[in-house]
């Protein structure tokens, strides 16, 4: 079986890339009797692998950018990340400070060189 | 009116006094990055839609923004997704009455996400049995019709707007999810895998090309920040 290319069957991709794979999940506890433990091995291995995948990606997208933000350097994209961060602990743990912060310095890095 | 309508109404209404905004600012950036992957409007929409997972969106883009291979995409989307599994394991009772139809109870397990589910188990257990469903359906459809405009949003935006402003949308949804993937980190383990999360993407990419580098990134960066919490958890238990 050959899986769709998002490049030339973007909805069949998302339909067999996207829709699917999560649904499954969501679809499997409905047969699923009891709860399970969160904090067996398995789960705490497939949250490990989730948290990789999902910080591989946003740097993916941080180091090689598309669109108006590869007009930002590369220093600028991490310092937004990093003051991001920074508020992030400042403010006990706030995501809410992490957006505010990052976000102001993306943009006056952005504006600053025009 | 009857009850069941006022409950929906009910549950749109607290939706949208909040939570739903929420959704929709942080799918917006989702928006932005499907644009620039290439991907059609009406795809990015129907991904809010029918994926209704954030980071499985943000993944899903990612990866296509990044060329990977097909199977990498759906393979990461899904180990994504499993933590949807004891959400709904944790809803769908509360929900479920003595004449709720399965087909009801699948149809409701697909809104759960992380917002519906946490607003779930803070006001279900109060309310009446008779009342969840249809102030679960309310919610739920509140936030995802809000984060479908959100989404299309984003994706209109994402070009027509000043350089900087578009930047910044763009970096909306790595921000959002990297914060709320930090808070959720409960012990030394979890942090090591965030820490090898973005030390090891840019080596699995050189090393292993875009094609097949998450997969690879998952199995080592993942599979060993596993294994060092497994070893720590050992030594402490012994």
């Amino acid at each position: 079986m050959t899986l769709p290319d998002p490049a030339l069957s973007p909805y069949l991709a998302l339909l067999l890339l996207g829709f699917l794979p999560s649904e499954i999940w969501r679809m499997a506890s409905l047969f699923f009797a009891r709860r399970i433990d969160e904090d067996s091995e398995a789960f705490l291995f497939v949250r490990s692998v989730a948290n990789v995948l999902l910080v591989g990606v946003v740097t993916k997208i941080v180091l090689l950018p598309k669109g108006d933000l590869a007009y930002v350097p590369v220093a600028a994209r991490l310092g937004a990340i990093a003051v991001g961060a920074a508020a992030f602990f400042l403010f006990r743990r706030s995501v809410f400070a992490a957006i505010v912060a990052g976000e102001a310095t993306i943009i006056l890095a952005a504006w600053s060189i025009g | 009116m009857d009850t069941n309508r006022r409950w929906f109404f009910a549950g749109l209404r607290q939706a949208l006094g909040g939570p739903a905004f929420y959704v929709a600012l942080a799918l917006m950036g989702v928006g932005a990055l499907a644009r620039t992957a290439g991907f059609p409007l009406g795809g990015t929409v129907l991904s809010t839609i029918l994926v209704w997972a954030g980071p499985g969106q943000l993944l899903f883009f990612g990866a296509v923004a990044a060329k990977t291979a097909p199977l990498s995409i759906a393979a990461a989307v899904s180990v994504s997704s499993v933590r949807l599994l004891p959400m709904c394991l944790s809803v769908l009772p509360m929900l479920r009455g003595p004449r709720t139809r399965f087909s009801t109870l699948a149809f409701a397990s697909h809104f759960i996400a992380v917002t519906v589910w946490a607003e779930s188990l803070r006001r279900l257990p109060d309310m009446d049995k008779a009342h969840r469903l249809p102030f679960f359906f309310g919610f739920a459809c509140a936030c995802m019709t809000l984060t479908a405009f959100s989404t299309a949003l984003g994706y209109w935006l994402t070009l027509s707007l000043p350089r900087p402003l578009g930047a910044g949308l763009m970096m909306l949804s790595p921000i959002y999810f990297l914060a709320t993937t930090a808070r959720s980190s409960r012990s030394g383990a979890d942090w090591l895998s965030l820490a090898a999360g973005a030390l090891l993407a840019p080596v699995a990419q050189s090393l292993v090309g875009g094609d097949f580098d998450l997969p690879v990134l998952a199995l080592v960066g993942g599979g060993g920040a596993w294994a060092v919490g497994y070893w720590a958890r050992r030594r402490a238990a012994a």
